[in-house]
């Protein structure tokens, strides 16, 4: 049977190949192939292991396209959910109803905020509601979540909800958000975290400098961009317990979350989060996990949701815009004596990964610099725009853009190669960083040497 | 006119969650063909820790990379872990694997030291066997050594292990404290041509050289870096979510936000500089979100050595280059007029 | 509803489908092909690229009745038990891809422009994946693989005319 099978395949393979040009690459063609790697992997390869170019053990699935993600499981009799979000960047919900859309075909069934148990979650302070439920506070808050046959019954059902809003005023400028008489966004002030890193007399070391550098940048708000919508699937097994299958790139924390606001145990919860289709910190936290699993306890039946590339944008997290002033005092032979800085964080609607996100800027914001006088002040604040959270870099990559550029000032302003000055200043093995932790394996200037060898610096370049 | 331009940018990134708890736990199981399974609660979201993982559970047993198959991203059969975030999966998650795999050859070398009359500090596993140091012919299979464990002594040969990064408290005034275990650090050095009438940007060429301690796999350390890049020039040069007066975002697409295609991409070199952390797993730090960091300011330097503008606001679109080329010109014509 | 039938990566298959559905959502969801992938519904990324009738189109866009009596093929039809494409094989030998995603729709393109030209220049590889985003990768081992694949072809091809 496999042998005849073989036979036939191979007699296609040979129509198409015979049909073709001879340089085409057909699509079923065993013939032609070059060597390919066993399917099975070979075990008892070499050792060691460390430092050897092992190919992906995920390759194989990504290439012939079997890489099973959240969007490609599907179980029986499964439901598809659509969630409908605020129309407004800031008001009081004053009334929600869902009478008609009930009645809409193939819906079966709804959720809102005061239907979860308990209706918050974030992962520093728990200020995001799964569902708003009597207050929007920026356009991405979901406020009803219908269940329906198909996705496109479920979208269509979303629009004869009816929402009732008060609209409130607005801050969507972290710096006006900071003033005392902006809109106050969750509680008496809209700065939620804050970060102090001193050391030395910053004051003083400006008076002994030579030239003094001041400026301000700004960055942007960034979508995290993963190939992957987020999607999630729940359903509960024959023995009682909520099995979760997320596209959520921290499962054990994931489950803590879903048990705090299902008011579970967490041997009731299995999250599953087979392979993500790319994460950059955007999947980090709980989405829509409870509402699926509430509207599958309702239903009895699996519930789908798959984000659209809308919603990765407008209901996801984003990279935090930052507003950063910098002043940097340095001798006239290029040694830098002090550094302020002030960060501005725009925190967005919820507080998410905002804290961390302080900290790393606030840490890393002087430098990978040996400077003696140090004083760096962070502060994330509410806005009533798209949530910001973990993205690739933590602030990292904002104050590495405003302390590079400024190093490229200095050095071009005194009259200095820019890879001297920072061959002059930065960190070598056992200095102390700007929190006083004396650092190893520093290997910072090996860095600059090598990329400067590779792009022949030296010699001029271009 | 197309003018090119050079521009350097190094920095510092740390390893791990700063300061807070950010345990990690590994199960490693030594099958009886000696091959082995590892457990581990950390999710493959497209950075290769599965493979890497694997690596450093092979290397600690002795075996190969293939040998050993990673069951992970399930609550059930995984054990706790922080997660794939802040660069700490080879770090601190590799660290919990290598410990857990050095108590199931602790387990294996107890019976192997019987079996060969051999004290056990005397041992060491590598290529499939567990043999003496000091006289490699006095050896055994590690499979036959995994079924002994388990017939005649009654011990599986499992392993499980839990590891914290160590950090001290921050002083909540001045910020003194050791926030993070280690860091990492690394240089890109971008070329690029920008056009005087346009203001538009092309980079040609980036070279990053970056530290990630000991290499657990340089395939994989080159992919995140060359991905890190891409990321970087949107970043700098296009990638921005802008907002109506109402709060709605106006480009929630990709028609309108626009990401990096294959055709902005300039060629990368990368060079991987060896370090070695004595707190990582066989020396190693991590790689994967120190990679973007460099590429902005390697850029924006350089187009500023193109056209002599500083554009302090980010992304750099053509518009705002084409603008300040335009101011400049205006305020050198002013100097010339009142000189 | 409509009754279409297509010839998918060499087998004739038939599914009875809304009006509205696109040949994306009949392979994934009639014909359980889940190897092409929703990233965005509208065009932009290119996670879903097929080829229909030898050219790549993006599933997401056409109608499931458009395809109605035509050959398509995706990417499970590129490889079978025992063997690999060669791009895929090359794909795999420099461990092109990190999260995935974007690959099925990336080696249907990168397929669609060997079959067309089998010795491209790296710009016009670049060209023929600029309508695939991905995140991850920075595209420079996705390139390098189509590079070598090409240059293995044309060895092959040069063997073959010598001999």
């Amino acid at each position: 049977m496999s042998e005849r099978i073989t036979k036939e395949k191979q007699a296609e393979a040979q129509r198409l190949l015979e049909a073709a040009p001879a340089t085409h690459l057909p699509a079923v063609s065993p013939r032609l192939l070059p060597e390919v790697p066993a399917l099975t992997p070979e075990v008892n390869k070499q050792t060691p292991a460390v430092g050897q170019r092992v190919s992906r053990v995920d390759i194989r699935s990504h290439v012939t396209g079997a890489t099973r993600y959240i969007d490609d499981l599907s179980f029986p009799g499964m439901l598809h959910c659509r969630i409908l979000r605020s129309a407004h960047a800031h008001a009081k919900i004053l009334s929600i109803d869902v009478g008609e859309a009930r009645k809409m075909p193939g819906v079966v069934a709804t959720l809102t905020g005061d239907e979860i148990p308990v209706n918050s979650f974030g992962s520093t302070y728990q200020d995001q509601p799964v569902l708003a439920a009597d207050r929007v506070r920026y356009r991405g808050d979901g406020i009803v979540a219908i269940a329906a046959e198909t996705e496109q019954q479920a979208l269509e059902a979303l629009a004869a909800v009816k929402v009732e809003y008060e609209p409130l005023p607005a801050v969507f400028d972290p710096l006006q958000a900071m003033e005392p008489d902006a809109p106050k966004i969750h509680r008496n002030s809209n700065v939620y975290t804050s970060k102090v890193i001193m050391r030395g007399d910053v004051e003083k070391g400006f008076e002994q400098s030579d030239r003094i550098f001041e400026r301000r940048y700004t960055t942007q708000m960034i979508e995290h961009v993963p190939l992957e919508p987020f999607a999630s699937i729940a359903l509960w097994e024959p023995d009682g317990q909520l099995h979760l299958y997320s596209s959520n790139g921290r499962i054990t924390l994931g489950r803590a979350d879903l048990a705090r606001t299902l008011g579970l145990p967490m041997n009731r919860i299995r999250l599953t989060a087979t392979i993500i289709g790319g994460n950059f910190g955007g999947k980090n936290e709980i989405r829509t996990e409870p509402i699926l699993a509430l509207l599958a306890g309702k239903t009895g039946r699996p519930v789908k949701a798959v984000f659209t590339r809308e919603e990765e944008f407008i209901a996801s997290t984003t990279r935090h815009p930052l507003v950063m002033d910098y002043k940097t005092g340095v001798t006239s032979d290029g040694r830098l004596l002090a550094r302020s800085v002030n960060l501005v964080l725009d925190g967005g609607a919820y507080a998410s990964w905002s804290e961390t996100t302080v900290g790393k800027a606030s840490i890393l914001a002087a430098g990978p610099y040996r400077i003696p006088n140090v004083r760096v002040e962070g502060h994330a604040v509410y806005t009533n725009k798209t949530v910001t959270g973990a993205m690739r870099g933590f602030g990292a990559p904002q104050v590495a853009f405003a302390y590079e550029s400024q190093m490229d000032e200095i050095a071009h302003s005194l009259g200095m190669d820019p890879l001297e000055i920072r061959l002059l200043n930065g960190f070598e093995e056992g200095s102390a960083s700007h929190t006083g932790q004396l650092l190893q394996a520093v290997a910072l200037k090996d860095t600059l040497l090598m990329a400067a060898k590779r792009s022949g610096w030296m010699e001029g370049g271009r | 006119m197309k003018r090119p331009g050079r521009g350097i940018a190094c920095m510092w990134y740390p390893i791990g969650f700063t300061v807070a708890a950010n345990p990690s736990s590994a199960v490693v199981k030594v099958n009886e063909d000696g091959t082995a399974t590892l457990l581990t609660g950390t999710v493959e979201v497209g950075q290769g820790s599965l493979t890497v993982l694997g690596q450093i559970a092979a290397q600690e047993l002795g075996i190969s990379a293939d040998d050993v198959h990673v069951v992970s991203a399930d609550t059930d059969t995984t054990p706790m872990d922080t997660g794939a975030i802040a660069s700490r999966t080879t770090f601190v998650t590799g660290n919990a694997v290598r410990l857990a795999a050095a108590e199931a050859k602790s387990i294996l070398f107890e019976v192997a030291s019987e079996m060969l009359g051999v004290e056990t500090e005397e041992l060491e596993a590598a290529d499939h066997k567990i043999r003496s140091k000091t006289f490699p012919d006095k050896q055994v299979a590690l499979a036959e050594v995994a079924v002994r464990a388990q017939i005649v002594r009654g011990r599986p040969p499992l392993g499980s292990a839990s590891f914290n990064p160590p950090t001290v408290a921050m002083d909540p005034e001045t910020g003194q404290g050791k926030p993070f275990a280690t860091y990492v650090y690394a240089t890109q050095i971008a070329e690029v041509e920008v056009d005087d009438e346009t203001g538009e940007v092309e980079v040609l060429r980036i070279c990053a050289a970056h530290d990630s301690g000991t290499t657990i796999n340089p395939a994989l350390a080159e992919g995140q870096i060359e991905g890190g890049i891409a990321m970087g020039i949107g970043m700098a040069l296009e990638e921005e979510i802008l907002f109506d007066a109402e709060g709605g975002q106006v480009n929630p697409n990709l028609t309108n936000y626009l990401i990096p295609t294959s055709l902005d991409m300039p060629k990368i070199e990368v060079d991987i500089v060896q370090s070695y952390d004595p707190v990582g797993p066989f020396g190693a730090k991590g790689v994967g979100e120190p990679t973007l960091v460099p590429t902005m300011p390697a850029i924006l330097n350089a187009i500023y050595d193109a056209v002599g503008v500083r554009i302090a606001d980010l992304p750099a679109t053509a518009e705002k280059i084409l603008m300040a080329i335009k101011e400049k010109e205006r305020a050198e014509v002013k100097q010339l007029g009142s000189a | 509803m409509h009754h279409i039938e297509v010839t998918i990566n060499g087998v004739l298959r038939r599914a009875e489908v809304p009006p509205e559905t696109t040949l994306l959502s009949a392979l994934r969801d009639s014909w359980g092909l889940t190897g092409s992938k929703l990233g965005c519904d509208v065009g932009d990324c290119g996670a879903c690229t097929v080829l229909v009738d030898g050219l790549s189109v993006n599933a997401c866009l056409l109608l499931a009745v458009q395809a109605d009596g035509r050959e398509v093929v995706t990417i499970e039809g590129l490889s079978g038990f025992e063997y690999l494409h060669p791009l895929q094989a090359a794909f795999e030998r420099l461990s092109s891809y990190q999260c995935g995603f974007c690959a099925p729709g990336m080696i249907i393109s990168a397929k669609a422009l060997l079959d067309e030209n089998p010795a491209p220049t790296e710009l016009e590889i670049r060209e023929a994946l600029a309508g695939n985003l991905c995140r991850c990768t920075g595209y420079t081992k996705v390139v390098d693989a189509i590079t070598e694949v090409c240059r293995d072809h044309a060895n092959a091809v040069g063997v073959e005319e010598s001999a």
